[in-house]
């Protein structure tokens, strides 16, 4: 469902001049798995769920979303997924409904499949009682209600979660995994970054470790436990990104030791 | 794309707008209420604000004739003056009797000069218990006032001095040889005058009125004399006495002075009539003769073209503004907003086409600016045409305010259209490219500024429709509609230029609008992150960070730089064209221009900023097709922009060339300068110095992106720009697209070179040697004047030939890009390609 290879993505920086958020990033997702992309903030998992999404184009390398190439065809990917992260956001001035229905037009839903739709969303997610009220006075629990509504609207195969759920109470984290683990369930392919061990453990069927644009293990819980002789996830975890910070540092070293004679 | 989504896009971003409070108030509700209120505090404040009074003293009164009496109890009698009784009683007369110790100040026409100046301390209050005030007392004196005899000192004081002035003029007219006297007594003239400026200013009064002594008596002699002779009488005098004059002083740089002065010389002028015609009458002479040469003025205009000014100045340039205003705020707020709250991704990740989006965007945009612009129109209009109606009687009579025709106002919306469309796509894309609403807002300023130059512009009287100004964004616009709402004789012939008008105002439109889709599709514009600025470090940044080509924003700096250098040496280009001997050192100056103005910023950025010249500059040895092709193309150029540029001054598409340039294209006619020094100043030297900025720098620098073409667009208007002259610049960006392909196709500056070289110096020739030519009739003949003309088939056969190497330019290039972006050939122009890194100086 989910393929990519060799992906690499470089980004203009005034101080460095060039700063590369992907390294040679390569993976797949089946569809009924959830994918977990684990790593510490900047990362560059972002950056890899945004190529995904067709929101950034990637330097080079391959990506595809239901055999469909992300640069080939923007259009056709971004009908068959469903995206949320912490920066996509609902509209102030529009209800619950409105912004549902908004965007399932925009998926080109004929206009009787998508009220039922709807109807049955709100069911699932017990929206019915802010189905009117507007996004600016909703708090932050009821607007990652309506992010999700939006996401799974048009019924993608393909779902990315980009840090669902950063930012928010325990009580409304834990009702957005349980969507999400209700939506592995109905066999939707689905990738899920986080920099929170306990979400991983509870909900990924195969993790990657990603750190400064690199990915350093990729496997099954079991597995990676097994590769690094850790069954501690959260060690395992510190092990690696401390291992790449050292590798990032020599390169670094010798670099400038290149640069200057 | 799809309409639908254009249409929901559009729904949803109006639903949006109108769903915010602030949106709607200033947009709806500020123009309905704002006008009335503002119409209604302006009444308020007409009918509680009564002007202050000006204080007008006249000296000695009692020595004006009695009849025709100029003063009545009150001041000047109210009849004199052009509007009656309004007029009296804006002015406070202060009319001043003299007693006997006026006598020895009596402000009798030129007395000696005195030797000493008044001193500052000459008081005069003395003279104030004779004098008799006969000022318009309609109210009580206010506080700060001064009292009449306060005023009638300083009057009286004034008065001497200005009549010292006065003589010590008059003396050194006089007496011009004494130049060593003169220079002193200039001196003290020059230092009274100063100081009866300043106490005119302290003095209280706005305009002084000084009657010399025995006015009256002398009219009245001079009176008796005319009569005497047109009785028959034999007087023995041919000489009639004359009457001193009456001096009347005022400031004319104090506004309240001017206008006071305004209403005292009407006043004056109508009394003067009056005893003039009392004078033909005593001479028993017709009346008639007051007026010898009978003149009759006829207006035509009507009431409504009366108006119809008022309308043409107000309704565009208002227009204008408004459809700006209206766009922009909605724009910040569907552009830079939707960033700010974090919903442009959500909008990214859905399906709609970029070109969708913005195309919805831009449609709610112009919706909102052509509602602001109308809505204000609409109100202002009423409230204008009630106020008149209302209050404004006196008003009403002089300018009727009627609201245009439906005609005008039917123009007025259609030009609205494409106004609202360059503003909202504009106004768009400045707003996706702002990082956040408060960087939006910091862009309205500027914009503003330009537009409101361009309006002012247009609204002065002198500027008239060109073909020129039909195609400049703003300008054709309200040009065209203070043309059509003025209505003038002849207007109708302004229709024509609507075609340009909109044609050039919906391509202006389609560029913006073209480059806010392609702000939508850059990926980093749209996920900009606010970095904190520092200059230092920026600068450090900007010389350690170099790459073998400059980036884009150097290319912009270093066009800036030429352009700011050419400002401020236009200054001394024109002064020196006043040497003795013009021609020489106005090609020092070209050459020295060149030199230092254009290539010298262009090397001087380049050795700073950039790694390899070679690149930069292109510095490779050509191929010998590109070389000919270089050349072969300027030999096909010559005849098509030579015809082109003669088409275009005879249909006066640019205005008349100015004296400088003029003088520039009669120098490479004389005769007696070498052949290799016109050649090394016209040809040798733009095309070495302008290349290397040009197609070298700029170039480089704007083409590093990978888009060529537009690269290739932006430098040859940037080269038009530089030549200044609207007919040049003109062919200049023409010229600089072929320039530009050619220097791509061939990755050197040299046939770039050549072409230039080739181009100036076969301009040179046809202007000096074409003449000699021989004319076959078929190719080439002769224009009327005598200069060489290539005819039809020449042109087309030229043309044929040009556009096939364009064309063959164009495909080359395009595959050597088709075959990059594949990943086959390393990008073009970056720095870690090693095609660059091993040639590098």
């Amino acid at each position: 469902m989910i393929r990519v290879q060799g992906l690499y993505k470089e980004f203009a920086d005034p101080r460095t001049g060039v700063f590369r958020a992907l390294d040679n990033v390569s993976f797949e997702v089946k569809p009924g798995e959830i994918y977990g992309l684990l790593g510490p903030n900047g990362a560059g998992k972002t950056t890899c769920l945004r190529i995904l999404s067709t929101v950034l184009r990637p330097t080079r390398g391959l990506a595809e979303v239901d055999g469909i190439n992300v640069v080939e065809n923007p259009e056709g990917v971004r009908g068959r997924i469903g995206f949320m992260s912490c920066n996509t956001g609902i509209y102030d001035r529009m209800t619950a409904r409105e912004m549902v229905e908004y965007y399932g037009r925009l998926y080109a839903i004929p206009e009787d499949k998508l009220q039922l739709r709807i109807d049955e969303i709100f069911d699932i997610l017990q929206m019915h009682d802010i189905r009117d009220r507007l996004g600016g006075k909703m708090s932050t629990g009821m607007k990652q209600k309506v992010s999700i509504a939006r996401t799974i609207v048009h019924d993608p195969p393909v779902i990315i979660f980009d840090e669902p759920t950063s930012g928010l109470d325990v009580l409304v984290a834990r009702a957005v995994l349980k969507a999400v683990a209700a939506l592995r369930d109905q066999g939707k392919c689905i990738i899920f970054s986080t920099h929170i061990m306990r979400e991983v453990e509870k909900l990924c069927d195969r993790i990657a470790v990603i750190h400064c644009g690199k990915i350093l293990a990729e496997g099954t819980l079991p597995e990676l436990a097994e590769r690094y002789q850790q069954s501690d996830v959260e060690e395992l975890f510190f092990d690696l990104v401390q291992r790449r910070e050292d590798e990032v540092a020599e390169e670094r070293r010798h670099a400038g030791s290149e640069v200057q004679p | 794309m799809s309409w639908k989504n254009v249409r929901l896009i559009f729904m949803r971003e109006v639903r949006d707008q109108l769903r915010d409070r602030r949106t709607l108030f200033m947009i709806t509700v500020l123009p309905v209420l704002l006008y009335p209120m503002l119409g209604l505090g302006v009444v308020q404040m007409m009918l509680t604000f009564s002007e202050q009074q000006r204080v007008v003293v006249i000296l000695n009164a009692e020595d004006l004739p009695e009849a025709p009496t100029l003063l009545d109890d009150n001041g000047i009698d109210p009849d004199w003056y052009d509007n009656g009784q309004e007029d009296a009683s804006r002015l406070r007369i202060l009319a001043a009797r003299a007693g006997e110790d006026h006598a020895a100040n009596g402000s009798e026409v030129p007395s000696m000069p005195s030797e000493l100046a008044p001193s500052e301390e000459a008081d005069s209050a003395g003279h104030a218990p004779g004098a008799e005030s006969r000022s318009a007392e309609k109210r009580p004196p206010r506080r700060g006032d001064k009292t009449d005899a306060e005023l009638l000192a300083a009057a009286h004081n004034l008065a001497e001095q200005i009549t010292t002035i006065q003589s010590l003029k008059a003396s050194s007219t006089a007496a011009e040889d004494q130049s060593s006297d003169e220079v002193t007594r200039e001196q003290k003239r020059h230092a009274l005058q100063n100081l009866v400026s300043e106490r005119f200013g302290e003095s209280g009064f706005h305009v002084l009125v000084v009657v010399p002594k025995g006015y009256g008596a002398a009219m009245k002699s001079m009176q008796n004399q005319i009569k005497a002779r047109s009785e028959g009488a034999e007087t023995g005098d041919t000489q009639i006495v004359s009457v001193p004059p009456i001096t009347i002083v005022r400031n004319s740089a104090d506004e309240k002075s001017s206008v006071a002065f305004d209403q005292v010389q009407a006043a004056l002028a109508n009394w003067e009539d009056a005893i003039r015609r009392r004078s033909f009458e005593i001479a028993s002479l017709p009346v008639e003769l007051e007026h010898p040469a009978r003149l009759k003025y006829v207006e035509v205009a009507g009431e409504e073209q009366v108006a119809a000014t008022v309308w043409s100045k107000l309704f565009p340039a208002l227009l204008v503004i408004m459809a700006l205003t209206g766009a922009f705020y909605p724009a910040v707020d569907l552009g830079a907003g939707e960033k700010e709250r974090g919903t442009m991704e959500t909008l990214l990740i859905s399906p709609a086409r970029r070109v969708e989006l913005v195309l919805g965007k831009f449609l709610t945009i112009m919706l909102f600016s052509v509602a602001t612009a109308v809505l204000n129109l609409f109100s202002m209009g009423l409230t204008g045409q009630q106020m008149v109606s209302g209050i404004g009687r006196g008003l009403a009579d002089t300018v009727s305010l009627e609201f245009p025709g439906f005609g005008p106002l039917m123009w007025m919306v259609i030009l609205l259209l494409p106004l609202s469309a360059l503003f909202s796509s504009l106004c768009l894309a400045l707003a996706t490219f702002a990082r956040s609403t408060k960087e939006g807002q910091y862009y309205l300023t500027p914009l503003l500024m330009v537009v409101m130059g361009l309006t002012m512009f247009c609204v002065s009287p002198a500027v008239e429709m060109t073909p020129l100004y039909s195609v400049i964004p703003v300008v054709n616009v309200t040009l065209l509609l203070k043309g059509l709402l003025l209505n003038a004789p002849g207007s109708g012939n302004l229709v024509v230029y609507a075609v340009p008008v909109l044609i050039s105002s919906i391509g202006y439109s389609i560029l913006s609008l073209w480059w806010a889709i392609e702000l939508y599709n850059s990926e980093d514009v749209l996920f900009r992150e606010a970095e904190k600025f520092d200059l230092r470090l920026w600068f450090r940044q900007m010389l350690r960070t170099k790459d073998a080509v400059p980036a884009f924003p150097e290319a912009v700096f270093c066009f800036i730089m030429i352009l700011m250098l050419q400002f401020v040496a236009m200054k001394y280009m024109a002064t020196d064209l006043n040497a003795p001997d013009p021609g020489s050192s106005m090609m020092r100056l070209i050459v020295v221009q060149q030199l230092a103005m254009i290539a010298c910023p262009a090397v001087f950025m380049g050795l700073l900023l950039t790694t390899s010249l070679r690149a930069t500059f292109r510095l490779r040895m050509p191929s010998l097709p590109a070389m000919a092709i270089g050349v072969g193309l300027a030999v096909i150029a010559h005849p098509l922009s030579m015809e082109l540029s003669r088409f275009l001054v005879e249909y006066q598409v640019f205005p008349d060339l100015p004296e400088s340039a003029r003088q520039v294209m009669a120098l490479m006619k004389t005769e007696d300068r070498p052949t290799w020094l016109l050649l090394l100043v016209f040809a040798v030297t733009p095309a070495i110095c302008e290349e290397l900025a040009f197609r070298g720098f700029i170039l480089s620098g704007l083409a590093r992106g990978g888009r060529l073409a537009i690269a290739v667009g932006i430098s040859s208007v940037m080269f038009g720009i530089i030549h200044m002259i609207p007919q040049q610049a003109f062919n200049a960006a023409l010229l600089g697209l072929v320039l530009g392909l050619l220097a791509i196709y061939s990755r050197s500056l040299c046939p770039a070179m050549a072409f230039h070289f080739c181009n100036n110096a076969l301009a040179m020739f046809y202007s000096t040697e074409a003449s000699q030519f021989n004319t076959d009739g078929v190719f080439f003949s002769r224009h009327p004047d005598g200069q060489l003309s290539y005819e039809a088939p020449l042109l087309v056969l030229c043309g044929i030939v040009g556009i096939l190497l364009i064309i063959h330019m164009i495909k080359v290039v395009s595959t050597e890009q088709d075959l990059k972006r594949r990943g086959l050939i390393l990008a073009y122009g970056e720095s870690r390609t090693p095609a660059y890194n091993d040639d590098s100086p």
